[in-house]
């Protein structure tokens, strides 16, 4: 403040002219006194410096609240700038000194009468910022009479007035009927008026999201575009955003609409243009591709989003982000203008790295000779980061242009040759991509890499380089040695590079088992016996346990054909994606992230989706639909898959959780292991038997003890009934629930373990848990979400573990679900895909639930109804099953069943033959008829169900199956 | 929309501090200039984010322009607004700067005022805006107009071979209010060249982005027609006639301008407002109308010392006549040069090599030799030597080829007003690569 104040008593000298800096420098005591002398002065320019004297201190944070009175004095003049400052000066204190504000209404009420229009806008204007509870329902008048005002500049600035009002006081607003007057004013002949209405109405709809304000119907859109050519740049930003919301009948409307919003995409204002472009690539999804309008627009929004790219980097950096997502939604758009792309030698590292991630998603066949040229220049450059991600991308337009990767390969060894380091690495790590991808094409380089062994100091490039020496390990003379030189330092190098060179010995010995067995015998005895890594320590076990029952299974395990690695990397999950397009040019396109993870979640914020198209032959995903028959199997799981194949294996719980388990081996029995294994496994490895026999297996030592009893624990979760921890909760009478099962085993679930089960208590459906905490640590914060499912199930309320769950401690928990969440077909029909977070981490697992507790309550049909339904539903969806040993009567099964909803309606005794009629209902109103059939004396049963959606009937069997049995 | 808006000078001062919506707390000041001083080079500065509040700021001025907002708004229309915003503060107040902004804090915050209402932009135009503005402009130092005698000699239209000198086109638009201020009106073309050209020496892109700027300080409003060249043409496909058609790729213009006669006779008319404003904005990518105006023949080695030698021979290809000034050029990684001069120096920390010239004719050629002690130099390193890069200003010249025909006003003004055109080109990004 002292340097402040020093600076601004210099600026006081300068000349003789009057400035307003001299405000600034009155920081003697007692000024508050002079000053309130001042403000009570006669003389009006004495006045009007004391008042801007109070601003200046204002500004810079000084209280000067103390005056609060004396300004409000000052407000009755005619004098607009004087009135300016006081109105300044009351926006910022009125909220500290409530009842003083309320001196000021009446200067208000006064002012909005004023034959000024200027003074009547500045008061209406400045009374919407004061937020003081207390005076609003004195403004409602006169705000109603500026609403109505002649004057437009009055009429916007009322306008804006409402929607301050209403954050205030919301009840107020709708009682004295503003909001009706609002909506007029979107008919206003100003456009500025209609601008500003819509830019409040929007913003008061968004905290009613089901009131329909905002009525967006084809006359309202008229008015909107048509004021859209008349109004300013920042109105037409209002009404195109506002269009974006709207969702039009068909393509006709869509394409009209589209029409008039094209020629904005040449404005001036970058902001313009970009709403502009998302209103165009929201409504082009109703539009068949097809049309030859389709395609003109497509042609017309390149150039602009080209054009955005000649701003300055800060907005550059912006469009690029939206334009990468509208790139990976319509590559088409851009597919011709690439070389805007191109990194210019002065642009910002962010610039550049974004450029770069586009580069690689327009790279195609066409053009990808002209983008590699210029990755090659690029991986010459002397940042560091930007080498890096050069380097990157080639490996990256390897894998996406197939007829590239030759010429890819190429330029990485061009690369490696100039020795510099962290260009070497980088290219090791991508052609190990590269060999993913293309096996057994490109393995004539791997001499030019072993070259460079010495000089990769990177964890990445370490592993990466191990990788490669493994995979090939019988076309490398010496894999061996060069293995074995990274054994050396085993335990100084990172766990990436750990595991991977405990994959690769294995790897070796099994390709060459005569020469290798020492040193397959060091690496695990240094990833089981000497180190504390656990996920070392458990993959040198299954290597060790692996190797000593069935080397035969080992070598199908290890050297098992992989995957092929997907060709697109990076993208953004489609869902996801399409919410982005719809908010093109906002915050949310520049983080990458849905408005819902960073804007306060109050407000409500909806999840906008792209509309479908009306038109034919293009699959657009369309927003779920309530129905099962409706249900798309498009989307893939959102539940990460597992990485490879080994990393399956060694997240299958293996062990149980540590608080029970035995501590780490370091037994002698271990070392017996160890020796016997190579004994063994090495003899049915040479000895050619390759049939594996069970016997040869036997020759094997004994495993070690501590993995031998990991692993009579069950491998699976979920399935086995071993687990049963709720001992079968009884059910004597109501629907039929059955036992928990283990869910979430804690060796996955990083000491949490979650058995469960589902129930239907009193018409809710429930989900009761059982959570044990088998971690060291105390756990919190528990969340869960589903993922979509084929009924929409959805958790009905938060999980609720109010304490922090500790040690070896377990909490029932019971949530009740609901079925309006989002649907989408699962296989089978009832898996349920979990995710549960607590404070350590995320954790998925899925479960199947039974589907008796969806059959609602009120599934008892009508005799004929049934009569007319069960002719009404073809043969084909008729499907018979068999319960076999059952021994309970007609009348028993049928109280049984009626407990879990399913109802008997009719009984028809032929033969000795009961026939039980029976039918439910699901909970998304798909019926199930059903006809049982019981012999007497017969322990099997058939049923026989007819339903309009057939795929359920399976899982209704199921329940059948499992009521009658408990 | 805007929650607050503030600026801050470059040491962190609180300048001028408007709330708008009561979201957040004046204490954001503090938390924005914290984070703002902690970024580093890589991190994209445009938006930041604390809790449920996001920073959008530019700097202008050596200021920071700072907004902040609660909702998903947009940070393009911010961006752009915070620019206009700056861009009227500088209309208003002459210059911008901390002085300026603290001398006139009375002025903004009025303009604050009436820009932004409950944080939605109304207006940035200072046409408008004057109609509600009070405060007087008070100018941080005596505006004195360069010579007088000097312009009463050239009132004529389109002056080429006088230029005004920069500091006329700043000073406060207000004070024009003055009876006896002088009426001007400046029309920049500005345009922004990068090259791309090879090692081989063939041209791989060549871009340029133009705008027409213009800058008025006429007291009343009057009607201005622009004349561009005749046979200019928008879009690939329109070639009129023969010759050297002057085309750009794609242009856009500024809402206030009208376009009736620019399709038949290329004539841009508008009413400017005061201030300044960007009339018309214009891109050409990849086919430029003439050969590129530098030519860069590099030959790197290495000497039988294990030194590298760099020899440079530059060659300007515009027409004789034509000087260029400013000179400095950056390439790949001590020296001998053509010239007395020039000047170069190496640059160890981003291992480059300055070479400066500060005058180069057309149609003329420069050289140089460095070299180079690098230790452990290999034939592999020679691929390192990276890309030379050349910023530039070519004065009265123009990439595209675009001119402006004529200058009216309408109706003829009464007393003096002077009109300038200007023309100047920039490197953007000119590389050359070895």
């Amino acid at each position: 403040m002292q340097e402040w104040a020093s600076q601004l008593c210099e600026n006081r000298q300068f000349g003789s002219k009057m400035t307003d800096s001299k405000y600034f420098t009155t920081t003697k005591k007692g000024e508050i006194f002079e000053l309130k002398a001042e403000l009570n002065s006669d003389k009006k320019e004495k006045k009007k410096e004391a008042v801007k004297k109070v601003i200046a201190s204002m500004t810079v944070g000084k209280d000067v609240s103390a005056l609060f009175p004396d300004v409000v004095n000052c407000m009755q003049t005619d004098n607009l700038e004087l009135k300016k400052l006081v109105y300044l000066y009351l926006m910022n204190y009125a909220k500290s000194q409530p009842d003083m504000a309320i001196m000021a209404v009446n200067t208000f009420v006064k002012d909005c009468e004023d034959p000024n229009p200027l003074i009547r806008a500045l008061a209406v204007r400045t009374m919407g910022c004061i937020r003081v509870d207390k005076i609003t329902e004195y403004l409602c008048e006169p705000l109603r009479k500026c609403l109505k005002d002649e004057d437009p500049y009055v009429r916007k600035t009322a306008a804006v007035c409402v929607a301050k009002l209403h954050d205030i006081n919301a009840q107020l607003v709708e009682d004295q009927g503003f909001l009706d007057t609002l909506k007029d004013l979107i008919s206003d002949s100003n456009p500025m008026v209609v601008a500003n209405a819509v830019a409040a109405l929007s913003e008061i709809a968004e905290s009613h999201p089901n009131s329909n304000l905002l009525d967006l119907n084809p006359q309202t859109i008229n008015k909107l575009l048509t004021a859209l050519n008349e109004c300013t740049e920042w109105g037409q930003i209002f009404i195109l955003d506002c269009l974006a919301n709207y969702t039009p009948r068909d393509d006709r409307e869509s394409q009209s609409i589209c029409e008039r919003v094209t020629p904005r995409l040449s404005h001036a204002n970058s902001a313009v243009v970009l709403s502009a472009v998302k209103v165009l690539m929201k409504f082009m999804e109703m539009l068949p591709k097809d049309l030859d309008y389709y395609g003109t627009l497509l042609k017309k929004l390149a150039p602009p989003l080209v054009t955005l790219l000649s701003a300055e980097p800060e907005l550059q950096y912006v469009a690029l982000r939206n334009i990468n997502l509208i790139v990976q939604r319509r590559p088409e758009i851009l597919k011709h203008e690439m070389k805007v792309f191109f990194v210019k030698y002065n642009d910002p590292i962010y610039v550049k790295l974004e450029k770069l991630d586009i580069m690689i998603r327009l790279a195609s066949q066409a053009n990808i000779a002209q983008v590699l040229a210029e990755l090659k220049e690029y991986a010459t450059e002397v940042d560091v980061d930007f080498v890096r991600k050069a380097v990157r991308a080639i490996g990256r337009c390897a894998i996406k242009v197939e007829q590239s990767a030759e010429r890819c390969v190429s330029t990485l060894l061009d690369l490696i040759q100039t020795k510099v380091n962290y260009v070497v690495q980088e290219a090791i790590v991508v052609i190990k991509d590269i060999f993913r991808k293309y096996p057994n094409k490109y393995e004539s380089v791997i001499a030019t890499l072993c070259e460079n062994l010495d000089s990769l100091d990177e964890p990445e490039a370490r592993a990466a380089m191990i990788w490669i020496v493994g995979e090939y390990a019988e076309r490398i003379d010496n894999a061996d040695e060069l293995l074995e030189s990274f054994l050396e330092g085993f335990h100084d190098e990172s766990t990436q590079v750990q595991l991977q060179l405990l994959t690769a010995i294995v790897k070796l010995f099994l390709k060459k088992p005569t020469e290798t067995q020492e040193l397959v015998q060091q690496v695990l005895s240094l990833a089981t016996q000497d180190s504390d890594n656990p996920d070392l320590r458990d993959r040198g076990y299954i290597y060790w346990r692996l190797l000593s029952t069935d080397p035969v299974a080992a070598k199908e395990v290890v050297l098992a054909e992989k995957p092929l690695i997907s060709e697109e990397t990076d993208l953004i999950e489609p869902t996801l994606l399409e919410e982005l397009i719809c908010h093109i040019g906002t915050l949310a396109s520049v983080y990458h992230k849905p408005p819902s993870a960073f804007v306060e979640g109050s407000r409500g914020v909806q999840h906008k989706r792209l509309p479908g198209s009306a038109g034919s032959g293009e699959s657009v995903e369309s927003p779920d639909t309530g129905s099962a028959a409706g249900v798309s199997d498009a989307p893939p799981a959102v539940i990460p898959s597992q990485g490879d194949l080994l990393g399956d294996l060694l997240n299958l719980d293996l062990t149980p959780p540590a608080t029970t388990g035995p501590p780490p081996p370091a037994t002698s029995g271990m070392q017996l292991g160890a020796m016997d294994l190579l004994g063994g496994g090495l003899d049915s490895l040479l000895g050619g038997d390759l049939g594996g026999s069970s016997a040869m297996g036997a020759g094997f030592g004994a495993p070690p003890a501590a993995p031998a009893a990991s692993f009579s624990a069950p491998v699976s979760g979920g399935l086995d009934d071993l687990f049963d921890l709720g001992g079968g909760v009884g059910m004597p009478m109501g629907a039929y629930s059955p036992p928990k099962t283990v869910w979430l085993p804690a060796m996955k679930g990083k000491g949490l373990e979650i058995s469960g089960t589902f129930a239907r208590r009193a018409g809710v459906i429930q989900m009761e848990m059982t959570l044990t905490n088998k971690a060291m640590s105390v756990m919190t914060d528990f969340a869960i979400q589903f993922n979509r499912n084929s009924f929409g199930l959805a958790p009905a309320g938060p999980l609720q573990v109010l304490t922090p769950l500790s040690p070896n401690q377990s909490i029932e928990v019971t949530l009740p679900l609901n079925t309006v969440g989002p649907v989408m077909k699962m296989d089978p029909l009832n898996n349920l895909q979990v995710a549960v977070k607590n404070n350590i981490d995320v954790f998925y697992f899925s479960c199947q639930y039974p589907i008796s507790m969806l059959f609602v309550e009120d599934g008892k049909m009508e005799r004929q109804v049934f009569l007319a339904t069960w002719k009404d539903i073809s043969n084909d969806n008729e499907a018979q099953f068999q319960i076999k040993d059952c021994h309970l009567s007609s009348d028993a099964v049928s109280n049984k069943l009626q407990g879990s909803n399913i109802f008997t309606i009719a009984k028809r005794t032929v033969d000795g033959q009961d026939m039980l009629y029976q039918s439910t209902k699901l909970s998304n109103g798909i019926w199930v008829l059903a006809e049982l059939r019981v012999q007497t004396g017969n322990p099997t049963f058939t049923v026989c169900l007819k339903c309009r959606a057939p795929e359920v009937s399976q899982c209704v069997f199921q329940s059948y199956d499992a009521v009658l049995k408990n | 929309m805007i929650s607050q808006l503030f600026i801050l000078s470059s040491k962190g001062d609180h300048l001028i501090y408007k709330d708008y919506r009561g979201e957040a707390g004046s204490d954001v000041i503090d938390v924005f200039y914290e984070k703002v001083t902690a970024l580093t080079g890589d991190q994209p500065p445009v938006v930041m984010s604390h809790k449920d509040l996001h920073f959008v700021h530019i700097r202008q001025g050596g200021l920071y322009w700072v907004a902040t907002t609660t909702a998903d708004s947009s940070p393009f229309s911010i961006i752009e607004f915070l620019n206009r915003l700056s861009g009227l503060v500088k209309d208003y107040c002459g210059s911008l700067s901390e002085k300026a902004i603290q001398m006139n804090f009375a002025l903004i915050y009025e303009l604050l005022d009436e820009v932004l209402d409950y944080g939605y932009v109304q207006t940035t135009s200072s046409d408008v805006l004057k109609n509600f503005i009070q405060s007087e402009a008070v100018s941080s130092k005596p505006f004195s107009l360069f010579d007088l005698s000097n312009v009463g000699l050239f009132g004529a239209e389109t002056q080429q071979n006088k230029v005004a000198p920069s500091s006329a086109a700043t000073r406060p638009i207000q004070s024009s209010r003055d009876p006896g201020g002088k009426s001007e009106i400046f029309v920049d073309v500005i345009e922004k060249m990068s090259v791309v050209i090879g090692s081989n020496g063939v041209l791989m892109k060549a871009d340029i982005e133009g705008e027409i700027r213009v800058k008025c300080y006429m007291p009343s409003c009057s009607e201005m027609r622009i004349g561009l060249n005749e046979e200019f043409s928008v879009g690939k496909s329109q070639l009129r006639g023969y010759g050297a058609a002057v085309r750009v790729d794609e242009c856009s213009f500024h809402q206030s301008v009208q376009l009736d006669e620019f399709q038949s006779h290329r004539i841009l008319r508008l009413c400017p407002s005061q201030g300044e404003h960007t009339v018309m904005q214009y891109r050409l990518s990849d086919e430029l109308p003439s050969a590129p105006p530098f030519r860069l023949f590099p030959s790197v080695e290495r000497d039988s010392a294990g030194r590298l030698l760099m020899y440079l021979k530059l060659r300007c290809d515009l027409p004789p006549k034509r000087s260029v000034s400013l000179l400095p050029e950056g390439a790949g990684l001590s020296q001998e040069l053509s010239s007395p001069d020039q000047s170069a120096e190496l640059q160890l920390q981003n291992r480059t090599v300055f070479w400066k010239i500060p005058r180069l004719c057309g149609g003329t050629q420069l050289s140089a030799l460095f070299k180079l002690d690098v230790p452990g130099l290999s034939s592999a390193s020679m691929l390192e030597v990276g890309p030379v890069g050349l910023s530039f200003e070519l004065p009265k010249w123009t990439g595209t080829g675009l001119q402006i025909r004529f200058l009216r006003l309408s109706p003829v003004h009464p007393g003096p007003s002077q009109r300038w055109v200007r023309y100047v080109t920039h490197s953007d990004s000119y590389i050359i690569r070895i």
